[in-house]
């Protein structure tokens, strides 16, 4: 959309000057973070005199109404919100404007952002398209109330040895997940939908057995021994020790369960754990927390990084307008006011902020959570790969497949793509 | 004069052709074009053109070949029981004396409500843990039914939500048919003293015929472009069990963004229900005479 001119009826027949008024358009998803966007605009209009209209929608809508706007050389959207595996789609389309000359002009700093985010939603190939906006790196939610049991911790140092506590490696968890599956409780509950849903937990549970998704030469690596571990664990938890449906469960159904005091754990997304803690939507609120997914060994984390950033597309209106934008919601007053409201920061500086870390006591562990963890394969085609691997996981879970054969099926289209993408050199 | 009535058809038509031909006809000679190149969003343009080869390429993919079996599968169970409970209902209704409107509203209300919301509610009402479903089937005793974690029962859960949502398409349609029937043929039948079965048997179905080839035919269109609750409801999953076709040709679209599959495969739909659609117009043509 062009920047409308708006000329109030009175004026122009008074023949007095014209009052302009930019607008801009951006899509962004229905989460937590955006509604935090929302509540400051206000504040934002008022500075510039640009509005801002927002268009929220569902996750599984944003991909299909972005794409014909990109395409096109002249968009509705001014700036657009990016999920970090569309970044290599966006990048070899050209889809996204470089900052490099905006963020210079204006002096703005990227070096207080995680390094892991400017990676994963940042930079490409040496340039910077976009700044990471929220993270929902996936961590290990867990009832502290059934830690602290103490019937719970008797029956465990019996069973055990040793005492009852937050995991430090994988095979504790496990042995939890195992322990805790009793009296109408469950060890963990999954999200199985495919495609994205199964995809990305199961990749917590890769990493956390010590596997990885490619070797330097983009070939896949997933299907290793490690990776069919990973996933014979996965399809475990999902037929022993969690509810029955988990395989077609999807992040908000999984939540509901472990909200309502039904399961021990559920490795998800890190902006869940201040929904936790609200009453109106959960029966544990004071009685969970989060942590980094744990690894083979105590020092290694589990878990699954992720972020969205924003950027200008090529076919934005108004870049200068969006530009304005995006400087005023990442300022470092706008992020930590977002994080004070209960945002997912990406800024080392609102990690480290005391009123935020007074205000929310876990900003530290979800720091620790975020410095550790690891990152999907982002390349051209991740849309598709993420579609295959949540296929062959899916056919794997509902026993159509053995693990080794989904792996090495998932593994085959994986290394197609990225021959296809030009990343074997 | 008559050709200028002709003029003035053509003149008032215009705007209507018009409007049909960019919102209809125009998407489908684009895609049946597009099939015809290697045409991606990433790389928008008609430079490589590949013949037969998008199609040749659908035809020897096996998660395609899947989806058209799967939908096959999916279309002749949802016609076939649609059509066996629209027409006990249909029957039923026919005879009705009173309340026959209040029938038909609690019958309609389903098949008004979007195809969406039918997904998300069932999705709540049949959550293997908090679902409605589940807990009553506990109270007698049943354990939890896992209705879209496992392969076959989400093929048969899907269907019968699709069924509960549609099945009143069916009785409406058929019960107009049968509202239309002569009289005569039953009185007959009557003083000759044939039973119920019988004059169902020998009456209805031969004179019901033709509505009941139209029926079947528009529904079949319809459950073969099943979309909206595999899209809400399963995602295709679990495994591929309930991957239709419909959802597999958008996620080639918006997902692989490979727009000359995408289009060749959705000409090989459009063949099949262009197809079905010929038949539809002959079975009316004769419903006509």
């Amino acid at each position: 959309m062009r920047p409308h001119i708006l000329i109030p009826f009175g004026a122009f027949a008074m023949g007095a000057g014209a009052v302009q008024a930019q607008s801009i358009n951006i899509l962004m998803e229905a989460v937590p973070d955006t509604t935090y966007v929302q509540e400051l605009l206000p504040e934002f209009e008022e500075a510039t005199g640009i509005d801002v209209n927002l268009e929220v929608v569902n996750y599984a809508e944003m991909h299909t109404k972005l794409v014909p706007q990109l395409v096109s050389n002249s968009g509705s959207y001014s700036a657009i919100v990016v999920d970090f595996y569309w970044v290599g789609e966006f990048y070899r389309a050209g889809w996204m404007q470089p900052l490099d000359d905006r963020i210079e002009a204006d002096g703005f700093d990227t070096s207080v952002y995680v390094p892991a985010m400017m990676d994963l939603v940042g930079e490409v190939e040496g340039t910077t398209y976009m700044l990471p906006f929220y993270n929902y790196a996936m961590g290990l939610l867990y009832r502290t109330d059934l830690l602290e049991d103490e019937a719970n911790r008797t029956a465990w140092k019996e069973e055990h040895g040793s005492e009852l506590r937050p995991p430090e490696t994988w095979d504790e968890y496990r042995d939890q997940v195992a322990f805790f599956t009793k009296d109408g409780i469950y060890g963990v509950v999954n999200q199985g939908l495919r495609p994205d849903p199964i995809a990305m937990e199961w990749s917590n549970y890769l990493f956390a057995h010590g596997g990885t998704f490619m070797d330097e030469t983009w070939h896949a690596t997933f299907n290793s021994d490690e990776g069919v571990a990973a996933l014979k664990a996965y399809i475990a938890n999902i037929d022993q020790y969690g509810p029955v449906g988990a395989a077609s469960f999807s992040f908000d159904e999984a939540f509901n369960v472990f909200s309502q005091g039904q399961a021990y754990s559920y490795i998800t997304y890190n902006f869940f754990r201040a929904a936790v803690d609200d009453p109106s939507q959960s029966s544990v609120a004071g009685a969970a927390e989060i942590m980094g997914v744990p690894g083979p060994t105590p020092g290694e984390g589990g878990s699954l990084n992720g972020a969205w950033g924003w950027a200008i597309p090529r076919s934005s209106p108004d870049p200068d307008a969006a530009w304005e934008f995006l400087k005023w919601v990442e300022s470092p007053e706008i992020a930590k006011r977002r994080a004070l409201m209960g945002g997912s920061p990406t800024r080392l500086d609102v990690f480290d902020d005391a009123e935020v870390i007074a205000e929310y006591p876990q900003t530290e562990a979800l720091k620790e959570l975020l410095l550790g963890a690891h990152n999907f394969p982002t390349f051209t085609y991740t849309p598709q790969f993420v579609e295959v691997l949540g296929r062959e996981l899916s056919l794997a879970v509902a026993g159509e497949k053995s693990a080794r054969e989904a792996l090495d099926a998932a593994a085959e289209e994986f290394d197609a793509l990225a021959e296809r993408d030009g990343r074997r050199g | 004069m008559e050709r200028r009535d002709r003029r003035f058809g053509w003149m008032l038509s215009a705007p209507g052709l018009l409007l049909l031909g960019a919102v209809v006809l125009f998407p489908i000679v684009w895609a049946g074009l597009t099939s015809f190149f290697d045409y991606t969003l990433l790389m928008p343009g008609y430079d490589s053109f590949v013949g037969i080869g998008n199609y040749r390429m659908a035809a020897g993919q096996g998660e395609f070949l899947h989806s058209a079996w799967i939908t096959l599968l999916f279309v002749v169970a949802v016609v076939a029981i649609q059509f066996v409970i629209g027409m006990v209902v249909a029957l039923a209704l026919n005879d009705a004396r009173r309340g026959k409107s209040v029938y038909y509203l609690i019958l309609l209300c389903p098949l008004l409500i979007n195809p969406v919301v039918v997904g998300l509610m069932w999705r709540m009402i049949l959550h293997p843990t908090l679902g409605i479903v589940n807990w009553l089937l506990g109270t007698v005793g049943i354990a939890p039914v896992n209705w879209l974690g496992a392969p076959d029962m989400a093929f048969w859960t899907v269907v019968l939500v699709d069924i509960w949502h549609q099945v009143s398409f069916m009785v409406v349609l058929l019960l107009a048919g049968l509202s239309a029937l002569p009289t005569e043929p039953y009185e007959a039948a009557r003083c000759d003293g044939a039973t119920a079965f019988q004059r169902f048997w020998h009456i209805t179905l031969p004179l019901m015929r033709p509505v009941i080839i139209v029926t079947l035919l528009i529904r079949m269109i319809f459950a073969i472009k099943t979309y909206d609750i595999i899209y809400i409801m399963t995602r295709g999953g679990p495994g591929v069990a309930t991957d239709l076709i419909s959802y597999f040709i958008y996620r080639r679209a918006f997902v692989s963004l490979d727009l000359g599959q995408a289009c060749a495969m959705a000409v090989m739909l459009l063949v099949v229900i262009a197809g079905m659609t010929a038949m539809l117009w002959r079975a009316m043509r004769q419903v006509g005479e």
